[in-house]
């Protein structure tokens, strides 16, 4: 019953940029050999800051691009070897909901007729069949009919991230990528949107990947955490030991600078200097050592490997 | 000593829409108040007004805004601006969008000292280089000729933090500054601007969204909705017990106060926007304790709270 | 499930919204009534036209206009030099001018947003080309090149209307290649990459229709000018061909008649200025009308 539905082994993105007609292109490594599992009705939460690759993960599991190495299996079929009419079944098993629910709709369609597109490219359904199913989603993310014979600017954000839900649950598809999906609403919609995802997936028995930045939502929706920095997985495991008991030295960072709101839980804080390194000349060994406080002369030579450590992954010299 | 600001029933009009019906604020100096609120909440447009900073076709009234005892409301528009470019600075929440694109970080801080202190060549400089130090950006001396873009998002907050204490205010509003920073960051520049606070004596005024970050930071909060101020308390007494319900429903929503639980309790519906605005109570269509005078009457902030049936027993408790 | 509570009103739909945005500029409203004027007029001439604009009538050359004490009500607005009607002229000129402008936009619209899609969405293959090509084209003065053209392909009205097209080609294939490039990058184009959409629906439903504002304002406004440069073509004999009346013609030969018999004259050149006047403030009023409509769909 557990089939795995999505399963990467060393996902690596790498993007050449020109910098100049005489200067050598760079490489940009976004993304640097990330591998984990997804089971159905389970969610895969993946935290990290800005550049730390989750969009360019995001990018890969939606099948947008293709790796520069490693495999994406998505119910045991390879992306990478799969022909063109194999991909585009694929892509109707993973779909999208976006950050930016101010972006993520076309400003000159209806709803109905955003709400319709993935239905008209990717089945054969008749025009009625196709209202029909648009108008069962809409009314499961609680949106009502006359909602959608409107345009995406008559509507909060808080109803465009529903709009959005409804368009990615549409295709019924295994696995919804979900790329900080609540980070620009306010807390009481946000509330809301996160009880309708976890509805929905309690429905469906859909398996979402989380992007987040945000921990508090991470601890509630997740059931594995991924921690990332700089393009490759640090802290890899299940979401209450994880948080109960951190180790790797950026995710207590990353957790210490949480602002909470009862005493009770608030962390020591463990300070960070610095900014994030640039991706296209990350530093040799482990991409955290010119910031971390446990560095010493092995970090900055080797890289280290995700091992398992207290019934989870991390990736540490000094763990 | 009178307050450093004292804000009674302010009001912003855009047309028929009061997008602030009827504000009371006060702060003493060197206090930190965090206002919180959400999207059309009008935390914004209260600061905005109080900077002289909304323009037709808002309209601003009030009865009274007073800083440090003088009425602004009296002065002429230029003695506000003069009063206002020196003793009260603003903070943005995207510094990106918030600096110039065409000159440099050193350049843009030299024209705040030059508008408001007159200091011109190489004073201004040394001036520049001595404030970036102040907001701790490394390499200051050099990194004042880089431009807004070649810096992170980080740095340029940084950059507009320089620019707000440039001329030494008494008051700093910090509308959402660490919003659009990862968690790493916002912790460096929330002790950043708490250290600030602290050596140059000045009022903070932090506006968010985030609870917790007021939790941290604030020594008083006012919690804010449809353009009203509903409830004001000390920190953490408000958010151990508070006691009106929008604020309650508020907590009872963050993951933080629902640990383990598999839904989040949630308040239903959206803020009232320009076209449903309820003749009673604003919260009244949304809100659980609603009885019929709720519906009919509207509240007065009494007390520190906005309601006639505020909460005994905190939900998330 | 929590429901959502939503505002009680209907808003209005996009046209709805475009045409309150576009009526309440007054001069753009007022454009609007009058190029629809002559446009119909235009339209239905043969209806309308007292006379056949190409018949002589030898024994009334260059009679003043009706309000003149010579003129005499049989010729409303006078004749010309080989007597025939100007008012009858003006009207079928007018559908020779308007309808050139309308074909030569066309063109240059179809073509040009094509081309400007195709530049955007392939961009490392045929950007380059593309725009080189249309950069070249772009660095002759408009009626130099429709000059070339015309003698390379000969005079006459379709000739004209390629002349004329050629001109305005890169215009619509920047515009069109700067506007996607913007889309391109946004979440709704990917979501619809993700929901599997292919380049050809990419192209043509999913972003062309949030180009259009651009578009529509350069057309409206290269409408005027194409009238302008058929006048001026006509003018200076390369264009339409004698004796179908057409503005720039009639006033090309009107010029020695200027002191004689100043109507046959300015009757042509000011119904040159009213048109494109009139589609100069339609085309102001609609990229006001279109324009905030883009800052608010953010």
């Amino acid at each position: 019953m557990s089939e795995l539905l999505l399963e990467a082994s060393d996902l690596t993105r790498h993007y050449e940029v020109s910098r100049g007609l005489f200067k050598p292109k760079a490489t940009v490594k976004a993304l640097n050999g990330v591998s984990f599992t997804l089971g159905a009705r389970k969610t895969l939460a993946v935290v990290g800051e800005s550049g730390c690759g989750k969009s360019t993960l995001a990018r890969q599991l939606t099948l947008i691009e293709a790796p520069t190495r490693g495999a994406l299996k998505i119910r045991g079929t390879n992306a990478a070897t799969a022909d063109a009419a194999t991909l585009k079944a694929l892509r109707r098993d993973v779909q999208m909901v976006f950050q930016n629910p101010f972006a993520s709709l076309n400003p000159r369609k209806t709803i109905a007729t955003t709400l319709a597109e993935p239905l008209l490219i990717n089945t054969g359904m008749t025009a009625a069949e196709r209202r029909e199913r648009v108008a069962a989603l809409a009314a499961k993310v609680g949106l009502r009919p006359e909602h959608l014979r409107r345009y995406p600017h008559m509507f909060s954000g808080g109803q465009r991230q529903r709009i959005a839900i409804a368009r990615a649950m549409i295709l019924n598809p295994g696995i919804v990528v979900a790329d900080e999906p609540v980070s620009a609403l306010d807390v009481s919609i946000q509330a809301q949107i996160l009880n309708l995802f976890m509805d929905l997936q309690d429905e469906f028995g859909t398996g979402y990947v989380f992007i987040s930045h945000n921990l508090s939502v991470v601890e509630h929706v997740a059931d594995e955490v991924m921690v990332m920095y700089l393009g490759a997985a640090v802290e890899v495991g299940e979401k209450r030991r994880l948080f109960a008991a951190p180790l790797h030295p950026y995710t207590r960072a990353l957790m210490s600078a949480t602002p909470a709101l009862r005493k009770a839980d608030r962390r020591e804080r463990i300070v960070i200097h610095g900014e994030l390194p640039s991706p296209l000349n990350p530093p040799g060994g482990c991409s955290f050592h010119k910031r971390c406080p446990l560095a010493q002369p092995r970090c900055a030579a080797e890289v280290p490997q995700l091992r398992a450590v207290e019934g989870r992954q991390v990736a540490c010299h000094m763990v | 000593m009178p307050a450093l600001l004292n804000i009674r029933n302010l009001r912003v009009q855009f047309g028929n829409f009061p997008a602030v019906d009827g504000v009371d604020l006060t702060l003493e100096a060197g206090e930190l108040l965090g206002i919180v609120g959400e999207s059309g909440s009008g935390k914004s447009v209260t600061m905005l007004a109080l900077m002289g900073l909304i323009d037709a076709p808002g309209k601003v009234t009030a009865d009274a805004v007073e800083f440090q005892g003088r009425d602004l409301l009296k002065l002429s528009a230029r003695e506000r601006r003069r009063l206002i470019g020196r003793d009260v600075a603003m903070v943005f929440q995207d510094a990106l969008t918030s600096l110039n694109p065409s000159y440099t970080v050193g350049a843009q801080i030299a024209e705040v000292l030059k508008a408001h202190l007159g200091l011109r060549g190489s004073a201004a400089r040394k001036r520049v280089v001595e404030l970036l130090e102040q907001v701790e950006i490394p390499d200051a001396a050099n990194r004042a000729n880089a431009y807004p873009h070649q810096l992170s998002g980080g740095m340029n907050q940084r950059v507009m933090i320089a620019m707000a204490i440039a001329c030494g205010p008494r008051l700093l509003i910090a509308d959402e500054p660490t919003t659009a920073l990862d968690v790493t960051i916002q912790a460096q520049i929330m002790a950043l601007l708490l250290k600030l606070q602290r050596e140059q004596g000045m009022g903070l005024i932090m506006i968010t969204h985030d609870l917790a970050v007021v939790a941290e930071m604030a020594q008083r909060v006012a919690v804010m909705y449809a353009g009203q101020v509903v409830e004001t308390g000390a920190v953490p007494g408000l958010f151990d017990a508070p006691r009106h319900p929008y604020t309650n429903a508020l907590l009872a929503a963050i993951p933080e106060h629902n640990k383990g639980a598999k839904r989040l309790s949630a308040l239903p519906g959206i803020v009232p926007g320009a076209l449903d605005r309820p003749a009673g109570c604003l919260l009244s269509p949304r809100c659980p304790r609603v009885q019929e005078r709720c519906r009919a009457e509207r509240p007065a902030l009494e007390d520190g709270v906005r309601c006639f049936f505020p909460v005994e027993e905190a939900a998330h408790v | 499930m929590s429901a959502v509570i939503e505002k009680p009103m209907e808003p209005p739909g996009p046209l709805r919204e475009f045409w309150l945005g576009f009526a309440a500029n007054r001069g753009a409203l007022i454009a609007l009534i009058v190029f629809a004027v002559i446009a119909l007029a235009s339209l239905f001439a043969p209806l309308i036209a007292p006379h056949d604009p190409i018949e002589q009538y030898r024994d009334f050359m260059l009679t003043p206009p009706a309000w003149d004490q010579d003129g005499s009500t049989r010729f409303l607005l006078g004749t010309d030099e080989l007597g025939r009607d100007m008012l009858s002229r003006l009207l079928h000129g007018g559908r020779v001018s308007l309808g050139i402008g309308l074909a030569a936009v066309m063109m240059s619209l179809l073509p040009g947003v094509m081309l400007g899609l195709c530049a955007s969405f392939f961009q490392r293959l045929l950007s380059p080309a593309i725009m080189r090509v249309m950069d070249i084209v772009l660095a002759l003065p408009a009626l130099l090149l429709a000059i070339c053209v015309i003698t390379i392909l000969g005079p006459g009205l379709v000739n004209t209307v390629i002349a004329i097209a050629i001109g305005a080609l890169p215009g619509y294939v920047r515009l069109t290649r700067a506007a996607a490039l913007a889309e391109i990058g946004r979440d709704y184009v990917t979501a619809s990459r993700v929901a599997g959409a292919g380049v050809a629906r990419l192209m043509f439903v999913t972003v062309l229709p949030n180009c259009m504002a651009p578009l529509i304002v350069n057309a409206t406004l290269s409408f005027s000018s194409a009238i302008l440069e058929t006048a001026g073509l006509g003018f200076l004999g390369l264009g339409v061909q004698a004796p179908t009346p057409e503005w720039g013609t009639m006033l090309s030969a009107a010029r020695d008649y200027i002191t004689r018999a100043p109507w046959v004259v300015t009757l042509p050149g000011l119904t040159i200025l009213v048109t494109v006047l009139a589609i100069n403030l339609m085309g102001d009023g609609l990229r006001d009308a279109l324009d905030p409509k883009l800052k608010k769909v953010s």
